[in-house]
């Protein structure tokens, strides 16, 4: 595989603040103690994006809208020739706020404004998004009736697990968004202390995964995800198919710890600068954007590069993976996750392993 | 489908466009506007790079005449197919004359 000059793509953290504290938030703890880096700052280095052919920027946070110099920045991505999308909790967005996109090419230049609805009632989604529900459907609602590109997130954690149904109608058939995208509450950022209350166990899992069967079933094309249960489900089915027939996909790498794809796409920026391989590496810092060559560290830096010779790990030689059947197929999924829970991106993600899950799952009678 | 484009069109580059050269896969233009992107081979590089409002496309053919050997005859109709392309799609603007 041929490496970009520069990626194309990036999320940029612009602030570590935010208005919520969801349980599951990868920005919590340590990362709000950064500090969020002045608008000069960013202003020039998306100059620099500019130069290098960035051609899209994913605006995150902590919560985009709480900056009140956010359309500053958007502007000053446009100026730069870039495309954008923004990550928000939904509860900040009001007809005045909306508005402001009306402004030069700032509708013209958005891809979308993801807003994260983990459940179709206040009391299943403020479990994980506290004080939020009524405020982000709000938030929905106004981007619908503008007739905004958007896009929405259900995280599926222990809270929202027996609502997907509800939270799936109330989003498709109520208020009519096209397409939804789902995920899983994740062991990182305060997704760590909170585990035990928002990550889904192994059963879980699987009711999860019926379930979102159930739903793609019922909404053809409109459910959507690269990762968490309905993404796993799918290469789990994959995994099967080609241990039975003998024929790998050609879709992702088969036998080896090719996940994932993102350290040959994009880079990832903190909200104070830090330049890390992607938001579920937050630790592994390769740099900051006041100080290093950006180019440099997309080509050389050491642990860019130990990430992509991930690659060429067969699974086979990966410890605890010699003796399993499903060697020649698994390929160990996100690095992010064993790194955080492991210490070593070279490991599989513990979380994905298909045999023990299926461990953890015999003899489960789904109630889904 | 293209805009018709004749020898002595002359076109400049669109300014939002971006133009990334790659290593290995030649080059890539992003129009952040319209979201599209285009894949450019050499040729379509080159006349790319000289379409900067201040030669018509004749110029332009002329100028990858004299920068390559053996350049055969149907290149100027690739050039201005490209072109029409191009320019229908917003990466290219045509202008009134030759500016300075
Ligand atoms: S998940 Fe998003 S909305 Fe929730 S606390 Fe974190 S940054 Fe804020
Ligand atoms: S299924 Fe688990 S044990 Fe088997 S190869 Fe994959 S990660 Fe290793």
């Amino acid at each position: 595989m041929g490496l970009q000059k520069f990626p194309q793509e990036c999320n940029i953290a612009i602030t570590g603040r935010c208005n919520l504290r969801c349980h599951y938030c990868f920005y919590a703890n340590e990362m709000t103690a950064l500090a969020d880096l002045p608008t000069a700052v960013w202003l020039s280095f998306f100059e620099e994006l500019g130069r290098l052919g960035m051609m899209r920027v994913c605006v995150a946070g902590g919560e985009p809208f709480v900056r009140p110099d956010l359309f500053e920045l958007i502007d000053g991505l446009i100026a730069n020739r870039m495309r954008y999308s923004v990550l928000s909790n939904g509860t900040l967005i009001d007809e005045n706020m909306l508005a402001k996109f009306e402004v030069g090419k700032r509708r013209l230049r958005l891809d979308y404004i993801q807003i994260s609805i983990d459940g179709s009632c206040a009391e299943i989604h403020d479990k994980s998004r506290p004080g939020s529900f009524e405020k982000a459907i709000r938030g929905l609602r106004l981007l619908m009736e503008h007739r905004f590109p958007m896009a929405v997130r259900i995280t599926i954690n222990r809270h929202n697990l027996h609502d997907l149904e509800n939270t799936a109608k109330l989003l498709l058939e109520d208020i009519g968004v096209p397409s939804v995208g789902t995920n899983d509450a994740m062991p990182i950022g305060s997704g760590c202390p909170n585990e035990p209350e928002v990550a889904l166990t192994p059963r879980e899992y699987l009711v999860a995964m019926k379930t979102m069967e159930r739903l793609r079933t019922r909404y053809p094309g409109r459910l959507t995800a690269t990762a968490g249960p309905q993404a796993r489900l799918k290469m789990q089915a994959e995994m099967e198919e080609a241990k039975r027939t003998g024929v790998k996909t050609t879709r992702w790498g088969m036998g080896y710890l090719t996940a994932c794809g993102c350290i040959f796409n994009k880079l990832d920026f903190l909200h104070d600068g830090t330049i890390v391989p992607c938001n579920m590496l937050p630790d592994l810092k390769l740099g900051n954007i006041t100080t290093d060559s950006l180019e440099e560290i997309w080509r050389d830096h050491p642990t860019l590069r130990a990430l992509r010779e991930r690659r060429f790990i067969a699974m086979r030689d990966v410890p605890g993976c010699g003796d399993c059947e499903w060697n020649e197929y698994c390929n160990g999924s996100c690095p992010g996750l064993a790194h955080q829970m492991l210490g070593d991106f070279n490991l599989p993600n513990p979380r994905d392993c298909y045999r023990r899950f299926l461990e953890d799952t015999k003899e489960t009678e789904c109630p889904a | 489908m293209g805009i018709d484009v004749t020898p002595a069109t002359v076109l400049r580059r669109n300014p939002d466009v971006v133009l990334r050269e790659e290593d290995t896969d030649g080059a890539l233009l992003f129009n952040p506007d319209t979201n599209q992107i285009r894949v450019l081979n050499a040729t379509g590089l080159f006349v790319w790079k000289f379409m900067d409002g201040t030669r018509d496309l004749g110029a332009v053919v002329a100028s990858f005449r004299e920068s390559f050997e053996e350049v055969p005859q149907e290149v100027e109709a690739h050039a201005l197919a490209f072109a029409g392309e191009m320019a229908a799609a917003g990466f290219l603007h045509p202008t009134d004359s030759p500016q300075a």
